[in-house]
């Protein structure tokens, strides 16, 4: 649970402040926190839904945005706990509550570094370095305990989602559960990518990959 | 007596964490100061208003653009205050830049290389190559990220204040000519091969349920973009489920 938690950490930090390499995408962060668990496979799996939901995001400017990295963390500890099918939907429902809850945490973070700065002003224009470090670090390190503090409310949702949950299912109901997960994932990733691809020559690449994916999986059926 | 060569390295490792005070105030600026600082280094610091200082504070200014590309007005903006340049000709030249390197930043970066890599991954797990596809993805995103913060410090410190010039440069023009079909035709194979791989451990039913649910979810995303993100669909989809499946015998 420690490591889990020292990985959500820095998948937190790496999405905006640092290191940004990307360990943050679902893609990466999904299948080290399964590793962690000796569960590659179930991190692969809540590892590739989250990243088709992270094509829904294009992060520029100052827009607001789930937080899909510590969220998969929590995901795949809670698919880890409740096996197979109900894994799957029961890990996106606390994924994406934890990404919700990761987004609202990062815009206020922004807001507090700004009044931070503001209170700075004065000193940053004489020009001072080590004020200017200091500043910086200080939203770092609070970047850092932002991170944290999401990853340990992921985890404590997975914790807690199983034996809420998992008793009042169905056979039926936890398929379906794990219908919406899937089917919202692919929508959000069919959605933001024509999004991406736009109604210019791309969109004729986009039909074209499209039908190649398809032969390749009807073949592969 | 050979000058000391600029220290690129360190402003390198310093960009990694250019974003690390973003605000609504000043954006990326703290973190573009701080990187700037060590190329500011051999200017005049003698006294509360040397040239040192004050380029130092002009660092930390309002600035905004694509990270990886950030180093370009970094290294630009050092080189013009050892130029000599007049401080509101800095002032004008990191504005003049926040625009083209987000626009060409976003364009290279967030609608290319990234969601090209990410969809040739999500095929090739869709496939099998499970932990071989992350740890590909990794490695070739980073050298293509790496190397992009290393051009546009270089390209910034080499150029100065004439630094739109090397936004002309043809590997530029011809990545983005490039990238955008290869990302399109590369997540939209992913797509029905990641839609398979997801749906392996479902019955029939739940086979024709998923692509029900996707088909509508993908016109309700489309019919209200600006309303219905991707999390309030998959929020909403888990929340009908949850009440379904708990009434539903």
């Amino acid at each position: 649970m420690i490591a889990l938690l020292v990985w959500g950490t820095l998948v937190g930090l790496d999405l905006v402040s640092v290191p940004q390499m990307m360990i943050a995408r679902p893609l990466v962060a999904g299948p080290v926190a399964g590793a962690m668990l000796g569960d590659i496979e179930t991190g692969l799996k809540l590892g590739v839904v989250f990243e088709l939901l992270q094509y829904d995001i294009l992060p520029v400017g100052a827009v607001r945005y789930p937080e899909y990295g510590p969220a998969t963390v929590g995901a795949v500890a809670t698919a880890h706990a409740a096996a197979g099918v109900l894994g799957l939907g029961l890990g996106t429902l606390v994924g994406l509550i934890t990404g919700m809850v990761g987004g609202v945490t990062i815009h206020l973070l922004r807001r507090v570094n700004g009044r931070r700065v503001q209170a700075a002003a004065a000193t940053l224009e004489a020009g001072d370095p080590r004020v200017l470090a200091r500043v910086h670090l200080a939203a770092i390190l609070r970047d850092g305990l932002r991170a944290a503090l999401v990853t340990a409310f992921g985890l404590g949702l997975a914790w807690a989602a199983r034996p809420l949950l998992g008793g009042i299912l169905t056979v039926r109901g936890v398929t379906l559960l794990a219908v919406a997960a899937v089917g919202a994932a692919l929508a959000a990733g069919a959605a933001g990518t024509l999004r991406l691809v736009g109604r210019g020559p791309n969109l004729a690449w986009f039909a074209a990959g499209l039908v190649g994916g398809v032969l390749v999986a009807g073949v592969l059926r | 007596m050979t000058p000391r060569p600029p220290p690129l390295a360190r402003t390198l490792l310093r960009l990694f964490a250019v974003q690390g005070s973003y605000n609504y105030e000043r954006m990326l600026g703290l973190g573009v100061g701080v990187a700037e600082e060590p190329l500011l280094r051999d200017l005049p610091a003698d006294g509360p208003e040397s040239p040192y200082r004050a380029a130092v504070a002009r660092g930390a200014h309002f600035f905004n653009a694509h990270p990886y590309l950030a180093g370009l007005a970094v290294g630009a903006a050092a080189r013009a205050e050892h130029d000599g340049a007049p401080p509101e000709q800095v002032e004008r030249l990191r504005a003049t830049l926040c625009g083209p390197l987000g626009s060409l930043g976003d364009r290279l970066v967030w609608a290319g290389w990234l969601p090209l890599l990410s969809g040739l991954a999500l095929a090739a797990i869709a496939l099998g190559a499970g932990w071989a596809a992350v740890a590909a993805f990794f490695v070739v995103y980073n050298a293509g990220h790496v190397a992009l913060r290393w051009w546009a410090l270089r390209a910034g410190w080499t150029h100065g204040a004439r630094v739109a010039s090397a936004l002309h440069h043809p590997l530029l023009q011809r990545g983005v000519a490039i990238l955008g079909p290869a990302m399109a035709c590369a997540v939209g194979a992913a797509l029905p091969l990641t839609a398979q791989y997801l749906a392996a451990p479902f019955e029939m039913w739940a086979r024709g349920a998923l692509a029900a649910v996707a088909a509508l979810g993908f016109i309700a995303l489309r019919w209200v973009p600006d309303r219905l993100t991707g999390l309030r669909l998959g929020l909403g989809l888990v929340a009908g489920a949850l009440v379904v499946g708990w009434l539903w015998p």
